[in-house]
């Protein structure tokens, strides 16, 4: 690739790992609802930063780091220290943890812009926003390597991890150390924090934990597999970022990777096959369609046991028993309906279906009844749901029921 | 002299300041079926979790089998949470869940094999629902749901459980289903705790009740304690309860044979 000099490979091979890292436990941050913390947690770095600075003088990457990650650690403590001996609730904890912690910051380094000149090579203006390029080639490999720990802890504990996730009560009861692993994901998720606020700043570190895990979360239902794809795309992203960054250099790196990602997000969001927006439209939309159609074929149903094997269009669509047009197109694409001159009538097949329609509907009814009490799941249900979920031997003895109680119906 | 497979001494539990539980004092011989029954807010769930040692106790002691609850309790105990207190949205498939029963004995980074996943897929055939292994969780019905935490509890293979309202919300099919495990379980010499709401099925189910309302009302074999005078002491004045009691117990003593919910099995 032209223009990719030794440095921007270097920086890049430390964002990728980086971007893997974040993947990973963002969603461990997501799945133990999390990912609002991870935010306070980033802005609850920048005092420790300024610290750090302050008190030794150095401009090095890892003491500022060392800094951060200690009141990080200590934002996160009095967030859940707060609740439980004040009335204070979570949510407000984060909130004020997120804002003492970052307005002190911000003052800290105004204090240090005004009585240092050279403050602004001191390295902490770009852990606001984050600048890749001024990363040395020591600090990228520290962070690649301390990356690649954190993804190794996660993949060698990853079922021990999983069962305190879903389920903490019941891990404890089998004997595992549920809090200890739960401070463990906890302090992997601040190591995570602090390993990018080189690259993407206080500011945007959350958004660079939480878009991967959420978009890979739209497209797959496995735990394992979440982590792996959330890895993936926070890795490509961060790369990416780091590429068109360096390549305009008036673009800081932490904004580009987040606007990157957040691209991939917003086509998960409307793409994803189960959970995307679209997918839900369109499953919503062939419900209703069934449910509707269902209802035109039990209407004409009952006009013929009335008799009346035709009825007119304008009876069916018109306001009374109003049938929409989609599902008598959808009845006559399937057979079950035929126009007939003005109106319309149920083809054998379709009287065929209706009565199996009418037949499951009675029959479920009966079972709702006789059964104590009523799975809430478990209700539009269409016939052949029903006829699937009732065992045959319950079917038999339900119709006996039926047939006693109403003398000479059909079927 | 065979020691009882819980026995529970003057506990008491607190939150805060406030007791939750206190001087509840009794004993469960190995392999009988016990329903802890009381009004919502009684203590029950707390009981249970001080069992398992999972909410720390404020006074009195807990014994499994005559020792004092260990860290690693996973072949004695197994348990089965209220259905509610995980997020049935988690990416996980049935048999995932099924298989966190067997992580105990795997111990730390060993991973299941065929051997835990045919022994999950056992346990799931054991309540009915083997062809949903590989369904997402929150695909599931309330009723399946609490099948595949009991399929879980099962993969445990533990000597005792303890159940907190697995009968709550389900449908017919899986009540009957609950109790065609929990049968099996005596069958076995297993000891079963359930915390139990319906009073009505009380008689059938259990062989001993504990009645709790903060403090321990009575304990002992279901025909002796469960009675109308012991239930009045546990619900208080709440009248609709009361009349339910009643009923209950009008109709478990009266006509035990004839209830409507508790067709026998095998029919």
């Amino acid at each position: 690739m032209p223009g990719l000099d030794y440095n921007t490979l270097v920086v890049l091979v430390g964002t990728v790992a980086l971007g893997i890292a974040a993947g990973v436990t963002g969603s461990l941050a997501l799945l133990r609802r999390r990912s609002l913390l991870a935010d306070a947690l980033a802005h609850a770095t920048l005092p420790g930063v300024c610290l750090a600075y302050l008190w030794t003088g150095e401009r090095s990457l890892p003491v500022l780091l060392c800094g951060a990650l200690l009141s990080g650690l200590l934002g996160v403590v009095i967030v859940s220290w707060l609740p439980r001996v004040t009335r204070i609730r979570t949510d407000a904890a984060i909130g004020l943890v997120l804002g003492v912690f970052f307005g002190i910051g911000i003052a800290l380094s105004g204090h240090i812009q005004r009585t240092v000149t050279d403050a602004s090579q001191a390295g902490l203006d770009s852990l606001l926003l984050g600048r890749t390029a001024g990363m040395l080639f020591n600090d990228t490999v520290a962070i690649g390597v301390a990356s690649l720990a954190v993804i190794g802890v996660v993949f060698f504990l990853r079922k021990e991890f999983l069962i305190s996730c879903f389920d903490p009560g019941f891990g404890e009861v089998e004997g595992w150390p549920v809090l200890a692993l739960d401070l463990l994901q906890l302090f992997l998720l601040a190591v995570t924090v602090v390993l990018a606020l080189p690259a993407v700043g206080v500011v945007l570190t959350a958004a660079m934990l939480v878009i991967p895990a959420v978009s890979a979360r739209l497209w797959v239902d496995r735990f394992g597999i979440l982590m792996i794809l959330a890895a993936i795309i926070g890795g490509a992203t961060g790369g990416l970022g780091t590429l068109l960054s360096a390549r305009f250099e008036s673009l800081p790196a932490g904004p580009v990777i987040v606007l990157v990602s957040s691209s991939l997000f917003i086509i998960s969001l409307l793409c994803a096959p189960r959970r995307g927006v679209i997918a839900r439209a369109l499953r919503s939309r062939s419900r209703t369609l069934n449910r509707e159609t269902r209802r035109l074929l039990a209407l004409l149903l009952e006009a013929k046991s009335r008799g009346k094997n035709t009825v007119p269009h304008s009876h069916l669509l018109g306001r009374e028993r109003s049938v929409r047009r989609r599902s008598l197109d959808s009845a006559i694409a399937r057979g079950w309906v035929q126009l007939d001159g003005d109106g319309i009538s149920l083809t054998e097949g379709g009287h065929q279906r209706a009565l199996r329609g009418r037949r499951a509907l009675q029959l479920w009814h009966a079972y709702l009844e006789d059964a104590a009490s009523i799975d809430r799941d478990l209700v539009d249900l269409d016939e052949e749901q029903i006829e699937k979920i009732l065992p045959a031997e319950k079917v038999l003895e339900l119709e006996r029921l039926l047939s006693s109680r109403t003398e000479g119906g059909d079927g | 002299m065979k020691s009882p497979a819980i026995e529970v001494h003057d506990l008491t539990v607190a939150y805060r300041a406030k007791p939750v539980l206190w001087d509840i004092d009794f004993s469960i011989p190995e392999g009988e079926m016990v329903g802890i029954v009381g009004p919502n807010g009684a203590g029950k769930s707390t009981l249970m979790k001080a069992i398992l040692g999972l909410v720390p106790i404020s006074s009195g002691w807990v014994q499994i089998r005559g020792e004092p609850i260990s860290k690693d309790r996973s072949s004695t105990l197994g348990y089965v949470p209220q259905r509610e207190s995980v997020d049935w949205d988690f990416p996980v498939t049935v048999l995932d869940v099924v298989l966190m029963g067997t992580y105990g004995r795997l111990g730390w980074f060993r991973r299941p094999r065929k051997a835990e996943r045919e022994w999950a897929q056992d346990c799931l055939e054991g309540l009915g629902i083997s062809d949903l292994a590989s369904r997402q969780i929150s695909e599931l019905s309330g009723g399946q749901q609490q099948r595949v935490f009991l399929a879980r509890a099962l993969a445990q293979d533990s000597e005792i459980y303890l159940m907190d309202e697995p009968f709550a919300g389900v449908d017919a099919a899986t009540e009957e289903a609950i109790v065609a495990l929990l049968k099996k379980l005596r069958a076995r010499g297993r000891t079963v705790m359930v915390i139990h709401h319906d009073l009505q099925t009380v008689e059938n189910y259990f062989d001993r009740v504990l009645l709790i309302n903060l403090r321990l009302v009575a304990a002992g074999p279901t025909r002796e304690v469960f009675t109308r005078e012991n239930l009045l002491f546990t619900y208080g004045g709440r009248l609709t309860v009361l009349d339910e009691a009643a009923e209950a117990v009008r109709l478990a003593h009266g006509n035990a044979g004839n209830l409507k919910r508790h067709p026998d099995a095998g029919s």
